[in-house]
């Protein structure tokens, strides 16, 4: 019957897309009759009966504009159809009932059909009845069925006979084996699952694609097949994905959650592979980059979160520092910024103090958790300032250039497990300090320029620790060198002319 | 020096009449009321501390990889084809017509009529381990490719240079918005206290076009503004004392000024009062901070030749070594400008041939050194050092007024040009984004200039769309409605 009244048009889905607002109406009016209606009966309140008939026709007649709004939305498509019609039926039958019932309520049928006055009760409790059923169905079409239990707490959940909860369905599961993982169900069946099968699935299948199924991906929907296997870049669903989020086209719809890059790639790689539906990863190319992203399937946390953190980079949350601490150490007149809002992490600088000694590192001990990024260049402290530095567990980045202190000193910050950056830059660290802080594991990147750490000393460590940048600088002779650069162009420009 | 306070006093006890007397019972009154209203919607309630504030950090979404920025900004706009963006097609079309397909639609702000394509310049190679393409116009730069990050698919929507830049450095082509610099000390706050957070040094001899509004602070409290500093001479003008007066009696006269605006803030509460008293005090300090950290003369003999500079030049070399010197300091966000590269091809110096080139031979060296110099000493990590215009230069030769140009000269060109970056947490010796084979649109990895702001922004902590500013009822960002961070470029 859907062909014969009305076709699918913009006009059609514009009334359409009101349907879900409008439909609130009416199940609103109703009920209030309904309930006005068994206060009255039971005598607790006073209301007349003209009250109730006049709600009866607002719902009546809100009943029938919902039904004409909703039935032009589905026109739109992409609903399951049994469900649809279920909705559709009961959705009428809302309508038809309330009609009834404000019929034999007024007083025009009475005339004609005294009898009339027994059929009012049980069509208001049909009609009620239905509401709350054809509404039911109506969430079930918007957001997927089972969405209202889906989270049904136990003992309720036994009960209901529901099966039992499922571990976020929307997490990806951490893969064990990677290269045992069957590329399908393993990596791609759930990336859609998660972005994609809301909306294109046997409950509700937008532009007539589903998702869910394998076969039903080959099928396409209305626009052709989702991908074309062997040559993800020219498959619909990657080309979706990749264009701007303001786009019409853009799939996910703007607002909803988006694939990750990394999900883009395996999708991608997975269709140019020819989007087998059992091979492992092993039995497929893997590149570099695809390697990486699948790397990143296993982590719970973002994409690429195992890569080698950056100097000074970490991703541990303390308790907040007490606030009377941070009003003193700025009130001594150091700078102290919390790095970031859900770490509680400090970055102390004392670049306003150069008058820093030893004896204020006191100061910095309440404290000591917090303190990642410590800034102490061009201060007054010297090697007795080093063995407290030692005793701030998280400190990350340690600046110490321009000062005093010593091999003596470094060696002492052996214990930091977290320390990623140090500049000793002219220092009196030598050779020996410096081979005594390369030991530490997390230690990323070391300056010591003009220090007193030798040429030979930092080529040596170049070789032994190819991780570890240790960067010394220019003296006059590099300078030198490196100013000919230019020579070089300027006489080939000469022989160009 | 005492008849000068009295005769202040005087002056003051002059102007307390009767009338000043009654009005300012009225306006306080009236102030009490209307400050306790505007105290519960204003901007210095909701960010927790007077907004005026500039030592107060607002606390980032995540940690800064980039504490410090040095934004270069080629001010003319150079082009990107004979520098970094090889096109051997476009050896192969040079002295063609230009494509229809390119002129479809396009306006340009001088080329009429169907222009002829113009052949890259340069002699390209690639350099570095990750193999960066550069040209022959940048020898030193070819020495730093593997700090650098390139984006070789910058584009943007205005073609006029005001505007442009206004829209690189503002988010907004129109004026009144904060710039760049403006946000980043609005949100990460100033460290040194005697240097200003934000600090411009202009060379090129003209200012940008689009004038201080590219580094302005718009809506944001004045305090957030750029400080332009002179580079040859007094550093600041007027900030040294005048003859006759000594430093104690500037302090006492900004004390006495100071008191008198803490007053008249307490009466009317407006925060651009807080702005001026603590733009006093800095400027007393600066009095003493700013020679000392502008003076060149301490830097090591082989440090001035590595940037080839002679102490007392007003040139952009010199400003390189200026940029190191004020990081070093902490200055959060020093902004370099230099003016001429507007290449056009209308006389010697404005041209992509020997005029490009002399602009490349001046400003080459110092950029690739101070690279070098922040890295050795440990600074690169946390510095974010930007180069880059505000658009980009066609393939096609200038032909304004449908003439033959005396040089070769490109029209401005804003579908396609490259810009880099370095330090700061973005990837070492990395390209991102591709251009069609004759440099015209990009092809990969587009990148607005919203996404380049977006993600500057994203590289000192602040997500770009959380990172507001309350002002005429709506809160604003930098990147207005759009813009996407470049994941791909950061480290």
């Amino acid at each position: 019957m859907y062909h014969i009244l009305l076709q699918d048009s913009s006009w059609a889905t514009f009334i359409g897309r009101f349907h879900p607002a409008i439909v609130h109406f009416p199940i609103g009016f109703l009920l209030i009759a309904s309930l006005l209606e068994i206060g009255r009966r039971w005598g607790k309140i006073a209301v007349s009966e003209g009250v109730i008939t006049f709600i009866l026709l607002c719902s009546a007649m809100g009943a029938t504009f919902a039904c004409v709004a909703g039935y032009l939305l589905s026109l739109s498509g992409g609903y399951d159809a049994g469900l649809l019609d279920n909705h559709m039926w009961k959705g009428i039958g809302v309508a038809a009932f309330a009609w009834a019932a404000w019929l034999v309520k007024s007083d025009m049928l009475q005339r004609l059909m005294p009898a009339g006055k027994i059929i009012y009760l049980p069509a208001i409790l049909i009609a009620t009845a239905l509401t709350l059923s054809a509404g039911h169905d109506g969430g079930s079409l918007t957001h997927g069925e089972g969405y209202l239990t889906q989270y049904t707490p136990e003992p309720f959940r036994g009960l209901a006979g529901l099966p039992p909860v499922q571990a976020k369905p929307a997490a990806i599961k951490p893969i064990t084996d990677i290269q045992q993982a069957i590329v399908y169900t393993d990596i791609v069946q759930p990336i859609l699952e998660a972005k994609c099968t809301q909306c294109h699935s046997a409950s509700k299948s937008k532009g007539d694609l589903r998702m869910d199924q394998l076969a039903l991906l080959v099928k396409g929907g209305e626009n052709g097949p989702a991908f074309v296997a062997g040559k993800g870049e020219e498959s619909d669903m990657i080309k979706r994905c990749l264009l701007p989020e303001n786009e019409d086209e853009h799939m996910p719809p703007k607002g909803k959650p988006q694939l990750t890059a990394d999900q883009i790639a395996l999708l991608t790689w997975w269709i140019d592979q020819g989007a087998p539906a059992d091979k492992k990863v092993a039995q497929l190319t893997v590149s570099e980059s695809i390697k990486s992203a699948l790397a990143s399937l296993g982590k719970t946390g973002p994409a690429g979160a195992d890569k080698a953190e950056q100097p000074g980079m970490l991703s541990i949350k303390v308790p907040a520092a007490n606030e009377q601490d941070i009003e003193n150490l700025r009130k001594a007149g150091l700078m102290v910024n919390t790095l970031s809002q859900d770490q509680n992490l400090l970055e102390i600088s004392a670049v306003n103090l150069p008058g820093f000694s030893d004896k204020q590192m006191e100061l910095l001990q309440p404290v000591a958790r917090q303190i990642t990024w410590l800034k102490l260049g061009s201060t007054a402290i010297t090697d007795a300032a080093l063995p407290q530095i030692a005793r701030f567990p998280n400190l990350s980045k340690l600046h110490l250039e321009y000062t005093d202190v010593t091999d003596k000193g470094i060696i002492s910050l052996k214990p930091l497990a977290h320390l990623g950056y140090i500049n000793i830059v002219n220092t009196k660290v030598g050779d020996k300090g410096l081979k005594a802080i390369a030991e530490m594991k997390a230690l990323r990147s070391v300056y010591v320029w003009q220090s007193a750490v030798t040429d030979s000393a930092v080529s040596q460590m170049g070789r032994q620790k190819p991780n570890l940048l240790v960067m010394n600088g220019f003296n006059e002779a590099a300078v030198a060198q490196f100013v000919k650069a230019g020579d070089i162009n300027d006489k080939k420009e000469l022989k160009n002319k | 020096m005492e008849n000068l306070q009295k005769e202040l006093q005087h002056t003051a006890l002059l102007h307390q009449t009767r009338r000043h007397f009654l009005q300012s019972v009225g306006f306080g009154l009236g102030a009490l009321g209307l400050g306790t209203m505007l105290d519960s919607c204003g901007p210095s309630s909701a960010a927790g501390s007077p907004a005026g504030d500039v030592a107060k950090s607002r606390i980032p979404q995540f940690a800064p990889k980039a504490k410090r920025v040095i934004y270069i900004h080629m001010a003319g706009a150079p082009s990107q084809l004979e520098l970094f963006d090889y096109k051997p097609e476009l050896v192969k079309y040079h002295g063609r017509d230009c494509p229809a397909e390119f002129l479809e639609g396009k306006k340009f702000a001088f080329i009429q009529g169907v222009p002829k394509m113009l052949g890259p310049q340069g002699h390209f190679a690639q350099y570095g381990q990750s193999g960066a393409w550069m040209s022959d116009y940048v020898p030193y730069l070819q020495t730093v490719a593997d700090e650098i990050t390139f984006l070789k698919a910058m584009h943007t929507d205005q073609f006029n240079h005001a505007p442009a830049q206004l829209l690189m450095h503002t988010g907004s082509p129109r004026l009144g918005r904060p710039s760049l610099g403006a946000w980043s000390v609005y949100g990460l706050g100033s460290e040194n206290q005697n240097l200003p957070g934000f600090i411009v040094l202009a060379s090129g001899g003209q200012q940008p076009d689009a004038g201080k509004s590219v580094f302005g602070s718009g809506f944001l409290p004045s305090v957030y503004q750029g400080v332009q500093c002179r580079t040859g001479g007094d550093p600041v003008l007027y900030v040294s004392d005048p003859n006759g007066m000594n430093r104690d009696m500037r302090k006492q006269t900004i004390e006495a000024i100071n008191e008198i605006n803490k007053q008249t803030y307490e009466d009317v509460k407006d925060p651009e009062i807080l702005t001026r008293i603590s733009q006093y005090e800095m400027a007393f300090r600066m009095q003493m901070s700013v020679p000392e950290v502008m003076d060149v003369s301490k830097e090591p003999q082989f440090i001035l030749d590595m940037y080839g500079v002679k102490p007392g030049e007003g040139t952009f070399a010199m400003n390189c070594l200026l940029a190191r010197k004020l990081v070093e300091n902490d200055v959060r966000f020093v902004q370099l400008f230099d003016w001429g590269w507007d290449g056009h091809g209308t006389s010697k110096d404005h041209n992509v041939e020997g005029g490009l080139r002399q602009k490349c031979r001046e400003s080459d060296q110092p950029v690739a050194a101070l690279i070098k110099d922040l890295k050795m000493r440990g600074l690169l990590e946390e510095t974010l050092v930007i180069w880059g215009a505000e658009f980009g230069r066609t393939p096609m030769q200038e032909n304004r007024n449908g003439l033959v140009m005396p040089f070769m000269g490109r029209d401005h060109h804003l579908d396609a040009f490259t810009m880099w970056m370095a330090g700061g947490g973005v990837k070492q010796g990395f390209s991102h984004g591709e251009t069609d084979e004759l440099g015209y649109y990009g092809t990969k990895g587009r990148t607005h200039v919203h996404d380049l702001q977006a993600t500057i922004l994203h590289l000192m902590g602040f997500d770009h769309e959380k990172f507001t500013y309350p002002f005429q009822g709506r809160n604003f960002r930098l990147t207005d409605t759009e813009g996407k961070v470049v994941k791909e470029v950061i480290a």
